[in-house]
């Protein structure tokens, strides 16, 4: 009797340590299953984050005063250059217009900055606006440079039409802002209503992506791509700021 | 006292028993969502950097770090989902994120400011932008809820965690007397 009972609590025993062993095992097969998921979550995270660091581009843009499809404004040789890539029918152009345009002005004449506009086509998509205005700013520039150009490119910002009417500009109106700007009618007024300097916004707008640009204002402080700010506006104050 | 899991369920009009499946569904859809997110924009690091600075909320050197690592965030939470590992963690995940992204959306709406919402790639100034607010404001209601639900629920079917790490049995331990 005595002894069936140790033998019982023998086997009870030796069960209980297999149990136990067993548990060991399992919860030793748990941590490494947990420790390589985790590592593997962790190097897909990783790797999707390098995916994306190796697919950014940076943009490098010929230096300020080297193109040909912008018009730039002071003293080449002023210690800093600036360079804004925009698209006439961009609101956040006009609002980063609106916020530098003077000081930029000031700051050029002062000899602090060398500021190139590159105005090219991006929201062509939404109507043909973007392309008639670089035209038009294009024809104007040739015809009666870069000074008048400046101040057409300024018009233009100041009338923009908004992006849900695009066509609410006209080409007339073109001719008219060009005429303001001090351009002479019977120069640019048949080719502005003609768009006729569709290639030149073409060749602006594949520049322009050569460069790596791809969304605008974009705004450039000695070769970078400067972005320092919340908003717009703090973009235009901090860049000021460091030009003063 | 049963969990939240059958009351969360029973929300969405879905019988008790069918919880788990209802859990697998919601993992699916969430999942591919974040995955198809995710992996739009994975290519696109500067339009992606760009969409999160139109919301004009976080300053540029933070703008672009979120940027870079949102789709890789994505992917992660899409594919954990998908394959249910980890499912409830990364239900946190995922509802953090809606949530960040409700507040994103609802801030411009009130600011005015007209954007592309860049959920799926994309991004950036759109003057017809706030009529789509509403309906982005509330599939992400919608996806919230189903990460909500997966955070309740326990488990769901077919979920990779059942077989990768098994739910520790519980050992009936042999007690005196017990089970005679």
């Amino acid at each position: 009797m005595s002894s069936t009972k140790n033998e019982k609590a023998d086997r009870r025993q030796k069960a209980a340590e297999l149990r136990a062993a067993q548990a060991k095992r399992e919860a030793r097969r748990r941590l490494f299953t947990i420790i390589g998921v985790v590592a593997a979550v962790v190097l897909i995270i990783g790797g999707a984050v390098v995916v994306s660091l190796a697919s950014k581009k940076d943009v490098v843009a010929a230096p300020a005063g080297s193109s040909e499809y912008g018009v730039a404004i002071g003293d080449k040789s002023a210690p800093h250059q600036v360079i804004v890539y925009e698209d006439f029918l961009c609101p956040f152009c006009r609002e980063f217009e609106a916020a530098t345009r003077d000081d930029f002005a000031q700051l050029a004449s002062d000899g602090k900055v060398y500021v190139e506009y590159r105005p090219f086509d991006l929201l062509s998509q939404i109507g043909d606006y973007p392309i008639r205005a670089a035209s038009a700013f294009a024809v104007v520039k040739d015809a009666s440079g870069p000074e008048v150009a400046k101040k057409f490119h300024d018009l233009l910002f100041e009338n923009q039409p908004s992006e849900q009417d695009p066509g609410s500009v006209s080409n007339d109106d073109l001719v008219k802002l060009a005429v303001e700007a001090g351009a002479d009618e019977a120069e640019v007024g048949d080719d502005i209503r003609n768009v006729a300097r569709k290639d030149w916004v073409s060749e602006a707008t594949a520049e322009a992506q050569k460069a790596g640009v791809t969304g605008t204002p974009t705004v450039l402080l000695d070769g970078k791509v400067y972005d320092n700010g919340r908003t717009i506006d703090d973009i235009a104050k901090n860049i000021l700021a460091e030009l003063q | 006292m049963s969990t939240t899991a059958p009351a969360a369920a029973r929300a969405v009009g879905v019988r008790r028993d069918d919880a788990p499946w209802f859990g697998l569904a919601a993992r699916i859809v969430v999942g591919a969502v974040w995955l198809v997110a995710g992996a739009l924009k994975l290519t696109h690091p500067d339009a992606s950097i760009a969409a999160v600075r139109a919301y004009q909320l976080l300053p540029g050197g933070l703008a672009e770090a979120v940027g870079t690592v949102l789709p890789a965030i994505e992917i992660g939470v899409g594919l954990l989902l998908v394959v249910g590992l980890f499912t409830r963690a990364a239900a946190v995940v995922s509802g953090l994120l809606l949530v960040a992204f409700l507040i994103g959306i609802a801030s411009v709406w009130a600011r005015g400011i007209a954007i592309d919402c860049g959920c799926f790639g994309g991004g950036g100034a759109d003057a017809g932008a706030a009529s789509s607010y509403p309906w982005e404001m509330a599939r992400d209601a919608a996806l919230l809820a189903g990460s909500v639900a997966l955070i309740a629920l326990r488990r769901t079917r077919l979920a990779l965690q059942a077989l990768l790490l098994p739910a520790p049995l519980i050992h009936p331990t042999p007690v005196e007397g017990a089970g005679s």
